[in-house]
């Protein structure tokens, strides 16, 4: 039984995230989709069955609201913005994760221009799918993602996002991927190497691997 | 790691993690107890002091209180089977004996019991 006065650690549907960033249900469908707004989907359950870790979806909600002119909630509360000395590390990491999901929203929609933006022009590739060797420009991915398909299912996780200054690792696990090409419940661990460029965080190699069924 | 696994043992694992942080958050020892093994380690610098064992732990945020700001982030989660590692910074640090706006960096290793995942191990570093 949940403690009174203890927020429920997860939100367990689309209705209790909408609540929860006030918004309507639709609006935040289309944030998944467009914005990254960072949603799970459980195992063996149907695929519109989502929930939110509440730490993850805050920390999305203040960097989005981090713009002139926006009604920031922070402002609303009273509460003061947290110093740069203290926040950088913050700011890397809510960066880095704001490009991984375009990547995971490219992924979802079978689009391979969703995701181009998460991309350095000159990103490049290595790793298997079924036996034949794919290195080389990044324009296979984006290729291989809209010949696939949506993949409405998959189930992403970041198992690591190691940042050191202008360089950052990502361990991405990816689950319940589907589509023409991926089959019907493949999983792929993914490597990525970032570097910010301009004030942004591109990814500048996918290494990846597709695990047997 | 078969396809299922992972998702089950990942989430497993954050849920005992939010157990940490909620109890952090709230200033409320007996929310994080249940997300520790009842002989798990922790060691780290509070300021000048050497800090050891889990009651330090308990006892500094039961005394610190709630620290409502922090901004909490899981950098790594690397499973082996029955065990794991995760790595937490955690910023917005407050209360009574945190100061405020303080980061810490977290270290955690944990154990696959029964009961669920569980912290045996915990290391912080505590950024001035």
């Amino acid at each position: 039984m949940p403690e009174r006065n203890t927020p429920q650690k997860t939100l367990e549907s689309w209705k209790q995230i909408a609540a929860y960033l006030d918004r309507s249900e639709r609006t935040v469908r289309r944030w998944e989709a467009t914005e990254g707004l960072p949603v799970h989907r459980r195992e063996h359950e149907k695929q519109d069955t989502v929930f939110a870790y509440r730490h993850e979806i805050e920390a999305w909600s203040r960097l989005r609201t981090r713009c002139p002119g926006d009604n920031s909630a922070d402002d609303a509360e009273g509460l003061p913005a947290l110093k740069p000395a203290n926040n950088g590390y913050l700011v890397e990491h809510d960066a880095i994760t704001r490009t991984m999901h375009l990547y995971i929203a490219g992924c979802r929609a079978g689009d391979g221009d969703l995701m181009r933006p998460a991309f350095h022009p000159f990103a490049t590739i290595s790793g298997y799918c079924q036996s034949v060797e794919y290195s080389g420009s990044v324009e296979h991915v984006f290729q291989w993602v809209t010949a696939n398909g949506p993949a409405p299912n998959i189930n992403p996780r970041f198992a690591r996002i190691e940042i050191i200054e202008t360089i950052a690792v990502v361990h991405l696990e990816v689950q319940r991927w589907s589509g023409k090409l991926a089959g019907a419940n493949a999983r792929a661990s993914d490597v990525f190497t970032l570097l910010k460029l301009n004030g942004e965080w591109k990814i500048t190699h996918k290494l990846f691997h597709w695990h047997d069924q | 790691m078969t396809t299922s696994r992972y998702l089950t043992e990942y989430d497993g694992i954050v849920k005992t993690m939010q157990m940490y942080i909620d109890g952090s958050k709230q200033g409320k020892s007996a929310l994080m107890r249940p997300a520790f093994h009842p002989d798990a380690s922790f060691f780290g610098y509070a300021g000048e002091q050497l800090a050891v064992g889990t009651q330090f732990l308990f006892d500094w945020i039961d005394k610190n209180g709630p620290a409502p700001r922090i901004e909490p982030r899981v950098v790594s989660v690397d499973i082996l089977d029955s065990i794991a590692v995760v790595r937490l910074e955690v910023a917005g640090w407050s209360g009574n004996l945190a100061g405020s706006d303080v980061r810490m960096s977290d270290l955690f290793t944990l154990l696959k019991m029964p009961t669920g995942w569980k912290i045996i191990q915990k290391a912080f570093h505590w950024h001035a």
